[in-house]
């Protein structure tokens, strides 16, 4: 499935996605849209192959003390090797949308195989928020056939990639595999003649989803707590 | 979706896990001393062969550099060394994988030693989130997403399940909630927003947060 996309990652955006500095949010999205743009593939290998070498360039070649080596070796050479043959192909994964489903990128397959909640907003716009770290804020929205998104300006940069139908806003009109930048300057109104879905990730996170994450984190040491003391036994 | 990269359908899923039991036959370890041998003959000698000297001599060639890596991005000693025993591990194990189309094996080592990091970031800041490295990555080869998954299942609770937990608090409960880890105000700001009185708020924060503990914990 390779699409001719006419909007790409910016340069920035996919240097910091070869060397994964990027937030888990923005790399799920980036690597959606490199899995069904051959251009970006192309350029991504050329940035891993730069990045390794800077890697090892800029690198001091001092030890590191703390490990055993030979001890490590000796762990690593137990384990069986993986043989290429042993692949098998896994499942399709889909979205359904209304009378046909979507086949998702694999890294948003994944996001989206715990299920979605989707909650309806104003204008015809369905929303499916994920957390997949505290720095960005990601969601799928469905936007119905002649549905409008309300002016509106974010702080930070957006990011949104087409999976399915087209949008289109002031400044074009985007179809699958498109990956649109809109900065915090940038003031737009979004609107979907033909009905779409995509995937969005805002970089800098919404209180709301700033607050849950917290008062998610006790919780998840808890369980955390009350899984290690159960091994344990 | 199956030509998109090529071999989409081997990455998908983790569906390797279960290889892991498969030894591979018996054959005469190949002894390569000669330290001229480039990094894609070692590592090709190592997937081939299960050549010891060949994997010896990458390891002495990377395991620093993969250290210097971990001590960047973690400032860790004890991840940075997991980061070494994982990344040289996988090394390892997809040799058999690597071939020259796949680029330079410094490229190689350099994106799998950068994913490794990712799935260790992700474990140490207990992100609430599914996507491991090989998710994102996928040109890498394969495997383990799924073992990774499991492990961290134990760690994981779904967002909308707390929002769903926290609809269900008795209204002044939620109120109270809402302002301490929505808002983020302090017990007596809070208290004045709601017009309640400070032990009032208190007892109630508790009470909804030992709910709320529950709900998670009966979830287990
Ligand atoms: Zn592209």
């Amino acid at each position: 499935m390779n699409i001719d996309a006419k909007y790409h990652p910016t340069p920035e955006q996919l240097e910091g996605f070869a060397q994964g500095s990027l937030a888990p949010g923005m790399n799920v999205v980036i690597s959606a849209h490199v899995e069904l743009c051959a251009t970006c593939r192309q350029s991504i290998s050329e940035l891993e192959e730069a990045a390794s070498e800077e890697w090892l360039r800029s690198t001091p070649d001092t030890r590191a003390s703390s490990i055993n080596f030979s001890a490590m070796i000796d762990s690593i050479v137990d384990h069986p090797q993986i043989k290429g043959d042993d692949a098998t192909s896994g499942n399709v994964p889909e979205i359904h949308m209304l009378d046909h489903s979507v086949t998702l990128p694999r890294a948003l397959a994944k996001v989206a195989s715990d299920g979605l909640v989707w909650k309806q907003l104003a204008g015809g716009i369905n929303q499916a928020t994920v957390t997949l770290d505290d720095q960005t804020q990601c969601e799928f929205l469905y936007m119905k056939p002649g549905s409008q998104v309300p002016v509106h300006k974010h702080q930070g940069n957006e990011v949104t990639l087409v999976l399915d139908g087209s949008f289109e806003d002031e400044l074009g009109h985007y179809k699958p595999a498109d990956f649109v930048v809109r900065t915090a300057k940038d003031l737009h109104q979004p609107a979907s003649e033909e009905g779409c879905l995509c995937f969005a990730v805002l970089d800098s996170p919404l209180t709301f989803t700033k607050g849950l994450a917290r008062l998610l984190n006790p919780f998840i040491r808890y369980r955390f707590r009350r899984a290690t003391s159960a091994a344990a036994h | 979706m199956e030509d998109v990269v090529s071999g989409a359908g081997s990455m998908l899923m983790g569906s390797l896990a279960k290889s892991k039991s498969v030894k591979e036959p018996a054959s005469a370890p190949r002894v390569s001393n000669d330290v001229s041998d480039s990094d894609e003959q070692l590592l090709i000698a190592v997937g081939n062969h299960q050549d010891r000297a060949a994997f010896n001599a990458l390891f002495s060639r990377f395991s620093n550099k993969i250290y210097a890596m971990g001590m960047k991005l973690t400032r860790n000693e004890q991840l940075s060394h997991d980061l070494v025993q994982e990344a040289m591990l996988t090394v390892w194990q997809k040799a058999p994988l690597y071939d020259l189309d796949r680029g330079t094996a410094q490229s190689w080592i350099f994106t799998l030693t950068r994913n490794r990091c990712f799935d260790i970031l992700r474990k140490m800041k207990r992100q609430p989130a599914t996507v491991s490295a090989d998710d994102i990555w996928p040109q890498e080869g394969d495997i383990d997403s799924q073992l990774v998954h499991e492990e961290m299942g134990t760690m994981e609770v779904e967002v909308s399940k707390i929002e769903s937990f926290y609809g269900q608090l008795p209204a002044a409960q939620r109120a109270v909630v809402e302002q301490i880890y929505i808002h983020d105000r302090t017990h007596e700001e809070a208290a004045a927003v709601l017009e309640i009185p400070l032990g009032t708020l208190k007892s109630r924060l508790r009470l909804g947060v030992g709910k709320l503990r529950q709900m998670v914990g009966t979830e287990v």
